[in-house]
């Protein structure tokens, strides 16, 4: 055989090539059936992952509801905060950063350090914020974000991220009432999840921010975009989104309107500006509504919701906290106090009610007590003085005398302290409310490992002892005392708003108890609080300001004796200092407004506390468009106080502003 | 000679020319939409790809013009320098995503992979041209052309190129499944062949290639990472559902779901695009193509070119179904381009060459056989 020819033979293969033929069509007919199964079968269910592969759902950002006064002025909002990042890689320092520190208006001092720490990061190619985007300085200004939007193209590596942040115009003298914002915590967050909460996101952690969080924060929105497989937004081609489920737009949260007046507000921290510490409230008597809640010292609500940036909120913590005199905690409502004297109108009222004292009779005050061995001091030497003049010069031996002869015991004082609200919580809703304490003669016995001794109640006569209050409870009390016997659940929001001011929800003044008093008995202590302040030898009378028409109470709270920690010795003084108090109402005759005021550790209460409630209560007169004319003589008001004995309780408030001078 | 020219030119195989047609403007059109999502410089490589297809068909044309016989004389020396040039690539390596394939000349690559797939089934041909068998062949006559195929193979994989490797011994095995081989000989073969690719897999091969065949056992398991690519495209083709989305709206593609959409993702990309109806017409081009180049093997004059056209459509068929295979999750994913269809050149000349030997074969399939002597 010819090898040739045997080259040319295919033969070997021809039965062959039809079995090669067979199996490459069924490998074609293989692929067929699977992409029928992909693209017919299961074709639906792709195109929905393909569509969801580029479909993402972005939250859209709501606001935060603004808290108002009781007339429209604005006490919190949200504003934008435009914070300044840079990609130190991106970001020339020859070129870029002179201009960009110009645009910025950067002080000599802050740009050297700026520069140095970009040319730091810089200079260190393995360091991991060089490709990073990271913040370089925070809340920049409107103008400057304005300036270095129109400079964008010349600013490499550069960009503005706008933040909401809480502002509060009254700053300091509405900080406890108002409270501040915190960046929600890692250990919460999973449980505030469900609320639609996010990480990052900011809510109430203290006052009104807080309680009515749920009203303030609003509902977010949401938008589908489309996204590519490199996260870049694109645009719908046609029909990929559903336009019925495309949108739905965030829901502001709503507005509250407050019953607290700003511009008293401010007044209350001006007129505290010569005290360290301490708190006042000042309420209307016919509703329970707060105007005005102070708390000294104060701290600065918009640093501490980092508004103005991670440094300013981190110093604003340290101050805070490092302060012996106790910034954060409300004295108003988180603090209790002995109440001293201004207890001694509702000892006087339970003597009364029980008829256990002759309002008329006098005792001998010499100045002092003597009890078995025992020696108690009284404030002066008063002679023989009677109920009427107990209360209004204060007379520390009428009312232990009460205790000793007339059989007013601790039960009967704690239950006309309970029956005022004393040692039950007030219901504000905001703060952490301190209930303070009313005791019992079953409750000092149980503390005293059941010795039950008689000065303890002579101590609760007088508003000392275990006796504690606080600035908010006594200021309800003496709206009792101003209204003729109803108590008051505190009021701080009066109303719920949409953002264009549309009133949502409104809330009627709450009454939580009536308390069953004699009306002449009323009138005794009414007629001695007036006397207080207006009668020559009252507490108050040197603190009176003229045109001014006020009756109450002073208080000067004996503090135990205690060194407080981290405080220097020589300090300690300070901190053993008698508390000063003030409580009353305005006007005398048909009583609008219950004040209490608190000098925490300030000494006499005439001295002390008297003085900035005149300078309160002549702040609120003035605002409420009734300031009294310049007083002719000091006369005016000792006689229009002698004028008006009629008994508070029966006056309307109608009349009571009618008639005021 | 007069006659056999106009012999030759009226012999033109228009069938194989318009089929093959077809799928390169198919593949034109697609590359089109494919890279429209870029607007860099890559959103040109539709032209490039017209100028690479007329440039080797310049080349092919050439080609048919010559009588194969004169290949047939120098198929040993066009393997070694195949070989050769694969051993050139370790030494000026480049790299591209993790291997070593190319070849530079100054701004013009190649991959000499894509071409010793034409020098194995060149040399393959010669050695069954030159040792014609009418008796059963036994594992001992399949250990030469297997030795021929085992060298480009090892070298390719070595590189490592799973894919190209795996495609140079199905070649081999499709022209030896056409070779008379006894059957004892062929069902050893087939029990040591399932056991060695055992061993392959679990001793040889590595890492990322076993994670792809891993992935494709198990699909869903690692969409973000190692399935991405799989999970994508299967997701852009089920997405075209009957008639597709429409030209130049392949959503998964415009979204740039679709990696290496000019390369070895072309197909997700024109299914998305047209459909069940449309890859069905290009899948079908490619089987005409296919069949009828068996049926040139079938009428060829010699047995040198009937072993060629087996080789080439084996080529040409394992790509095709490798590289759709692979994009549908019927196989993993292994860097295999669809013939004619996918952008580059040195695939776009490597199969022009392949089809034009096939026309080659063609044309001079009934040409007078030399008198016996």
């Amino acid at each position: 055989m010819n090898l040739f020819f045997q080259r040319s033979d295919t033969t070997e293969f021809r039965k062959r090539f039809r079995w090669i033929a067979l199996f490459m069509a069924i490998g074609f007919f293989v692929v067929i059936g699977r992409l029928f199964q992909l693209q017919i079968l299961q074709g639906a269910e792709n195109h929905a992952i393909a569509v969801e592969n580029i479909v993402r759902r972005i939250t859209l950002a709501t606001t935060r509801g603004r808290i108002v006064d009781r007339n429209g002025v604005i006490l919190a909002d949200s504003r934008e905060s435009f914070n300044l990042y840079v990609v130190p890689e991106k970001l020339s320092l020859d070129s870029t950063w002179p201009k960009l520190a110009d645009y910025l208006g950067l002080q000599q001092e802050e740009r050297v350090r700026l520069e140095d720490k970009l040319r730091k990061i810089q200079e260190d190619k393995e360091d991991p914020r060089l490709k990073q985007q990271i913040l370089l300085k925070e809340d920049i200004g409107w103008a400057a974000n304005v300036i270095l939007q129109e400079q964008a193209h010349e600013l490499k590596g550069v960009s503005v991220v706008s933040v909401q942040v809480r502002y509060y115009p009254s700053g300091v003298a509405g900080a406890h009432l108002l409270g501040y914002m915190g960046e929600v915590s890692a250990e919460t967050l999973p449980k505030l999840k469900s609320a639609g909460y996010l990480e990052g996101d900011r809510m109430g952690v203290a006052g009104t921010e807080r309680a009515w969080e749920s009203y303030l924060r609003g509902t977010r929105g949401w938008e589908k975009v489309l996204v590519d497989a490199k996260g870049q937004r694109r645009k719908d081609p046609g029909g990929v989104i559903d336009d019925a489920d495309r949108r739905v737009d965030p829901i502001p949260g709503r507005d509250l309107r407050l019953t607290v007046d700003a511009k008293l507000q401010q007044a209350m921290h001006q007129a505290f500006k010569s005290e360290l510490a301490g708190g006042a409230a000042v309420i209307e008597v016919k509703t329970g509504r707060i105007l005005g809640l102070y708390s000294k010292p104060s701290f600065d609500p918009a640093a501490l919701s980092g508004s103005f940036g991670r440094s300013a909120l981190t110093e604003a913590f340290r101050k805070m906290y490092s302060d012996p005199l106790k910034p954060a905690v409300d004295k108003t409502v988180s603090g209790s106090y002995p109440p001293g004297s201004t207890f001694k109108p509702f000892t006087a009222l339970a003597a009364l009610e029980k008829g256990l004292v002759d309002p008329r009779a006098s005792i001998q005050c010499r100045g002092f007590l003597r009890i078995g061995r025992k020696m108690y001091g009284c404030t002066h030497v008063h002679g023989p003085t009677a109920l009427h003049g107990a209360i209004a010069q204060s007379c520390n031996v009428y009312f232990w005398q009460l205790v000793n002869e007339s059989q007013v015991g601790m039960d009967i004082i704690a239950q006309m302290g309970q029956a005022f609200g004393f040692g039950q919580k007030t219901g504000l809703g905001i703060n952490a409310e301190a209930s303070g304490r009313m005791p019992t003669r079953a409750w000092m016995t149980y503390r005293n490992k059941g010795r039950y001794l008689t000065g303890f109640a002579m101590n609760a006569a007088i508003g000392q002892g275990a006796t504690t209050v606080s600035v908010l409870q006594l200021a309800l009390a003496y709206g009792v005392l101003a209204n003729g016997g109803t108590l008051y659940q505190p009021q701080l929001v009066r109303a719920v708003e949409t953002s264009n001011a549309t009133v949502v929800q409104e809330f009627a003044p709450r009454v939580r108890r009536r308390i069953d008093l004699d009306p002449e008995n009323l009138k005794l202590v009414h007629k001695a609080l007036i006397a207080g302040v207006n009668e020559e030898g009252g507490t108050a009378f040197r603190a009176r300001i003229e045109g001014v028409d006020l009756a109450g109470k002073t208080g000067t709270a004996q503090v135990g004796h205690k060194l407080v920690r981290g405080v220097e010795a020589e300090k300690v003084w300070y901190f053993n200092r008698d508390h000063a108090w003030f409580a009353g109402y305005s006007p005398s005759a048909a009583p609008e407004v219950a004040i209490v005021v608190l000098v925490e550790h300030g000494g006499a209460g005439g001295k002390h506390a008297a003085p900035i409630a005149f300078e309160i209560i002549r702040a609120y007169n003035e605002i409420s468009g009734k300031a009294a004319p310049k007083p002719r003589d000091g006369a005016a008001s000792r006689s229009s106080a002698g004028r008006q004995q009629d008994a508070p309780g029966r006056a309307s408030g109608a009349q009571g502003r009618q008639r005021t001078p | 000679m007069m006659r056999q020219s106009e012999n030759l030119t009226s012999r033109f195989d228009w069938p194989l020319f318009i089929a093959a047609v077809v799928i390169a403007l198919l593949g034109v059109v697609n590359l089109y939409s494919a890279t429209s999502v870029y607007q860099t410089a890559i959103a040109e490589r539709y032209i490039t790809q017209l100028y690479w297809l007329l440039g080797a068909g310049i080349v092919g044309a050439i080609l048919c013009a010559f009588d194969y016989r004169h290949i047939e004389r120098t198929a040993y020396i066009v393997y070694a320098v195949g070989i050769f040039m694969l051993m050139v690539v370790f030494v000026l390596a480049r790299d591209v995503r993790g291997s070593a394939r190319w070849i530079e000349f100054g701004s013009f690559r190649f991959q000499p992979s894509e071409f010793t797939k034409l020098t194995l089934i060149l040399a393959l041909a010669k050695y069954l041209h030159d040792d014609p068998k009418n008796e059963g062949r036994s594992l001992i006559d399949l250990a030469i052309p297997a030795a021929i195929t085992m060298v480009p193979a090892a070298l390719i994989f070595l590189q490592p190129d799973l894919g190209t490797a795996m495609v140079h011994v199905f070649i081999f095995l499709t022209i030896a499944a056409v070779t008379k081989v006894r059957a004892k000989s062929a069902l050893i073969f087939v029990g040591t062949s399932v056991l060695a690719s055992y061993i392959a897999y679990h001793f040889i091969l590595l890492d990322y290639q076993r994670a792809r065949i891993e992935v494709f056992m198990n699909p869903e398991a690692d969409i973000l990472g190692k399935g991405w690519h799989a999970h994508h495209a299967r997701v852009a083709i089920g997405n075209g559902e009957l008639a597709g989305n429409g030209y130049l709206q392949g959503m998964q593609n415009q979204f740039l779901f679709i990696p290496d959409q000019a390369t070895d993702f072309p197909f997700p990309v024109f299914a998305e695009e047209w459909g069940f109806v449309g890859a069905t017409v290009l899948i079908g081009a490619y089987m005409f193509l296919c069949l009828w180049a068996i049926r040139i093997a079938s009428q060829a004059r010699d047995r040198f070119g009937a072993v060629v056209c087996v080789g080439v459509t084996a080529m040409i068929f394992w790509h095709a179904v490798i590289n759709i295979s692979m994009t549908c999750g019927l196989m993993p994913v292994v860097g295999v381009t669809l013939p004619l269809f996918s952008y580059g050149g040195s695939s776009v000349t490597n199969n022009m060459i392949g089809l034009s030997l096939l026309m080659s074969v063609s044309m001079r399939r009934n040409m007078v056989r030399p008198e016996r002597f």
